[in-house]
């Protein structure tokens, strides 16, 4: 059973998010996290692209042209672009508000994927931030995690970048790519970098500084498991949602892959305590949740489906409760 | 039905080519084609075996959402063939591979394609389960007398123009047909 069907039988509630089409031209609305900031508002950053990612599912017979999975970008223009929109929806998960965010100019992108991509909005000592990869600022797509600043003005409902920071990698900074650090929503400026292990690291909003807290063991992981929504609190225990990924490709060497998720749990100390059976959303084989927040007991969880549409779920306490006890009895 | 709603049943039976089908025409309706596609997708491929024209019809819808995203031929054009090769006994596909070439000023393809979807008229098909903007017989008809003019068969395209303004036909095609017949400088 998938968790929207596992979360509506138990009295959840599932919400489409789409904005104008005149804004997006139509392609993908994705990746959607939510937050609930000091307000007691429900934000939503909302990430736009300008693809349309083509994915076959089941036997794969109308692979696109260019194999079973394609981001599908004008063929005049091969940059994957994000844009970011950062939404309000009121308590029954309808959007009342939605504006782009206004992102300060501070270089020409240099590599084909431009701008912030997949960022997790946080607010810590009352700055929101949007906490993402860019890879738009070398010739070969280096991705490292960067802080933006945001001002929100809830009157006119407009959002500007005001201060930009790239986090470098801990201890050695030549890694490739960097992304899907798992913010952790009530310790400022802590970040979960790996789930298992456990690693803790703690990155200066302000200037390009990062200091790893811990490495903490855990038992192996039935895949690697990766953020993820942020790590938010459940009673004594840190819970977040992972997602692992089985990268392939086909006989004609075309790329394919199938994502699924996880909760993962922790104590006080990030001491690893379980991790859920894996399961999706909807069966759909790419999805990918990078959103969780506390609201009235439940769970909303925001995820996004095959890169081409976005979902918050208000997933009820019991059914996250199911979802502990599985991690509790997690054994690998 | 609401989208969310659509999508809740969808999620007891997420691999129901209907359901996924009903998703699909509900975001084309708000203008998002991404969204749409994606549930296109499914409905073809989950109906490959059981929902030939939910499936046939899904296909020429994602062509239909990839062009108004403009600057996707080269899979506007590949979702119509794969329609085509799934069903290629119906016309729809056809003209709409017909009309993407002539918009694309592919004359010879325009042309061709044109007729060979009207030497399918011999089957009566199904009705499909939504628009797939093909007008009926007389667009086919329409796009060989376009392309025609351009290709030298200037005699052949001004007969076909001149029977398709005796048919029952839309004021638009009427419209465009007239507004031919004039720039060649022929009697209406």
């Amino acid at each position: 059973m998938n968790l929207v069907e596992r979360a509506v039988s138990n009295g959840g509630k599932l919400a489409p998010l789409a904005i104008p089409q005149g804004l997006t031209s139509g392609t993908g609305l994705m990746n959607p996290s939510v937050f609930i900031d000091d307000d007691g508002d429900i934000l939503v950053n909302l990430r736009h692209v300008n693809y349309t990612l083509y994915h076959s599912e089941n036997q794969q017979k109308f692979p696109s042209r260019w194999g079973p999975l394609s981001y599908l970008h004008p063929e005049k223009d091969q940059r994957l672009i994000t844009e970011n929109y950062l939404c309000r929806l009121n308590t029954d998960l309808e959007m009342t508000d939605y504006a782009r965010v206004e992102m300060l100019d501070l270089h020409t992108p240099i590599w084909e994927f431009v701008g912030l991509e997949d960022a997790r909005l946080v607010q810590w000592e009352g700055q929101y931030y949007l906490i993402g990869v860019r890879r738009d600022t070398t010739t070969n797509g280096v991705g490292r995690m960067e802080y933006t600043r945001i001002k929100i003005n809830k009157d006119e409902w407009s959002i500007k970048e005001t201060n930009r920071v790239r986090i470098p990698a801990p201890n050695d900074n030549s890694s490739y790519c960097e992304k899907n650090w798992y913010p952790v929503l009530d310790m400022p400026y802590h970040f979960i970098k790996w789930t298992m292990p456990t690693e803790l690291v703690k990155a200066d909003p302000n200037e390009p500084k990062i200091e790893q807290i811990f490495v903490k063991e855990t038992p192996p992981a039935p895949a690697d498991q990766r953020g993820g929504s942020q790590v938010v609190r459940w009673g004594s225990m840190y819970i977040a949602i992972t997602h692992e990924v089985n990268l392939f490709k086909n006989y004609l060497q075309q790329k394919d892959g199938i994502y699924r998720h996880r909760l993962v749990l922790w104590d006080e100390q990030f001491n690893f305590v379980g991790l859920s059976k894996e399961f999706a959303f909807l069966d759909g084989r790419i999805e990918f949740a990078v959103g969780a927040a506390v609201f009235e007991g439940d769970l909303l969880i925001s995820w996004g489906f095959q890169d081409n549409a976005a979902f918050v779920l208000r997933t009820p306490k019991i059914v996250v409760e199911e979802l502990i006890k599985e991690a509790l009895a997690y054994e690998n | 039905m609401k989208i969310n709603e659509i999508i809740e049943r969808l999620s007891k039976d997420p691999f129901n080519p209907e359901l996924n089908f009903e998703a699909a025409l509900e975001y084309e309706s708000t203008g998002q084609s991404a969204s749409a596609v994606s549930f296109y997708l499914r409905a073809a491929e989950y109906g490959y075996d059981t929902h030939q024209t939910i499936a046939y019809t899904s296909l020429l819808k994602v062509a239909n959402c990839f062009e108004n995203q403009n600057d996707r031929k080269h899979t506007v054009s590949n979702c119509i063939l794969q329609a085509i090769a799934y069903l290629p006994e119906r016309q729809e596909g056809y003209f709409l591979l017909s009309r993407f070439h002539e918009r694309n000023g592919d004359w010879q393809e325009c042309y061709t394609f044109a007729q060979v979807g009207l030497s399918k008229r011999a089957s009566i098909p199904a009705h499909l389960p939504a628009d797939v903007q093909y007008p009926g017989r007389f667009g086919l008809l329409y796009e060989k007398a376009i392309s025609g003019w351009w290709l030298g068969r200037a005699k052949e395209s001004e007969d076909l123009f001149k029977d398709l303004l005796c048919q029952i036909i839309s004021d638009e095609y009427r419209l465009s047909i007239e507004d031919n017949l004039r720039r060649i400088g022929a009697p209406i």
